[in-house]
């Protein structure tokens, strides 16, 4: 199911912030990897993930190193700052709190 | 591959991010994203037309990600902008008042005028001021056009005229003289109008010389309407003045430019 841009937007520094928080990725892979953990529903338009990374670098919530790959390959490795971490934990909490409230008015008769 | 190195010179191009480090940056992680992209392709066997397509198709709307760069670093690029902004008035503002002041002197000495007089005055210092916020206007003018998108010189107008009449507002409230501001306002819109509106060079001139040469020779006769040789001397003021501001408009996106690349290129080397 193709979920609305609208929804997106407002919960792709929470995504960001969970696939950060298992590791450093770099672009194309935290692309991969929501698309493989949400069973291909969050298939973003690829150009649009880095502005939101740079937001949130911009932010101090994460932090970015070029490195070399084990391929030979270039490439810009993000991950989480203390703060990072922390926005993390709160957006977690909030949005388990917003979709309790949401699937309770959804549900109610 | 030809069609991703355009989408991403799309992309930091409408992103407005001024050249140096910062988009060198964007455009290497861009470019190294779409390698990857095409390198996974080729592995699920697909050839390069396909692959061209996919990387269009599959990247999203380049003006939408360069409006989504634009937004993350309006700060930086607005504190550039005023710290440009400044440092063009004040170098243009510098150059135009040695300019006019030497070609009044020369004026004053074709008339047999001591130049001490001219230049040793309070005419002198009233003149500098006006200079000073003449060029800020136009340049104020020239800067918040690239604010806007369409009537870009209507709108950038009606916002320094409301910056003007805040300027106003403090000046009259700690009690400065506004003189200066007004009439900077109105020469800055003059030259720029004629600059925007006016295409052929010969044309602008014509309209400067005869604009100057009616100021002077209506602010001569306020103050001494019988002096023909006062008025000749202040009409040739007041042209050797429009001359100077006509140098202004053709000097100032070029000190304008220089300024903004060289500033780029110190920060790229910091």
């Amino acid at each position: 199911m193709e979920i609305d841009r609208q929804f997106l937007k407002g919960s792709i520094s929470l995504l960001l912030l969970n696939l950060l928080s298992r590791g450093e990725m770099y672009g194309y892979e935290i692309l991969q990897e929501a698309s493989r953990r949400s069973a291909n529903a969050f298939a973003l338009k690829e150009g649009t993930l880095y502005p939101a990374l740079h937001q949130l670098e911009k932010k101090g919530q994460i932090k970015s190193a070029w490195r070399t790959a084990e391929n030979g390959r270039e490439r810009k490795y993000y991950s989480l700052t203390a703060k990072g971490k922390k926005t993390a934990r709160e957006y977690e909490k909030q949005w388990q709190h917003l979709t309790g409230a949401i699937a309770a008015v959804l549900e109610s008769k | 591959m030809r069609a991703a190195d355009e989408l991403i010179e799309n992309i930091v191009n409408l992103s407005h991010l001024p050249p140096g480090k910062r988009r060198q940056e964007i455009q290497r992680e861009l470019r190294c994203h779409i390698e990857d992209f095409i390198l996974a392709a080729r592995e699920a066997g697909s050839d390069d037309d396909e692959i061209e397509r996919l990387v269009l198709a599959n990247f999203g709307d380049p003006s939408q990600i360069a409006r989504g760069f634009a937004w993350v670093y309006r700060h930086e690029r607005r504190m550039l902008r005023v710290f440009v902004f400044v440092l063009s008035t004040v170098v243009l503002a510098s150059l135009l008042s040695a300019t006019i002041l030497a070609m009044q002197a020369g004026v004053a000495f074709g008339f047999g005028i001591p130049i001490l007089n001219v230049l040793a005055s309070r005419h002198t210092a009233i003149e500098a001021l006006d200079i000073l916020s003449s060029v800020a206007a136009y340049v104020g003018i020239t800067s918040l056009e690239r604010l806007f998108d369409g009537h870009r010189f209507q709108k950038a107008t009606g916002l320094l005229a409301l910056i003007l009449a805040v300027s106003i507002a403090w000046c009259k409230a700690v009690g400065v003289s506004t003189t200066f501001l007004a009439f900077g306002f109105v020469n800055g819109f003059f030259f720029r109008a004629i600059r925007v509106f006016i295409t052929r060079r010969i044309a602008r001139v014509g309209i400067v010389v005869a604009c100057f040469a009616l100021a002077g020779f209506v602010s001569s006769h306020l103050r001494s309407p019988v002096l023909q040789y006062a008025t000749a001397v202040n009409c040739a003021s007041w042209l050797a003045m429009g001359a100077g501001y006509q140098l202004m408009t053709d000097l100032a996106a070029r000190v304008d430019a220089a300024l903004f690349n060289g500033l780029q290129r110190v920060r790229a080397g910091c």
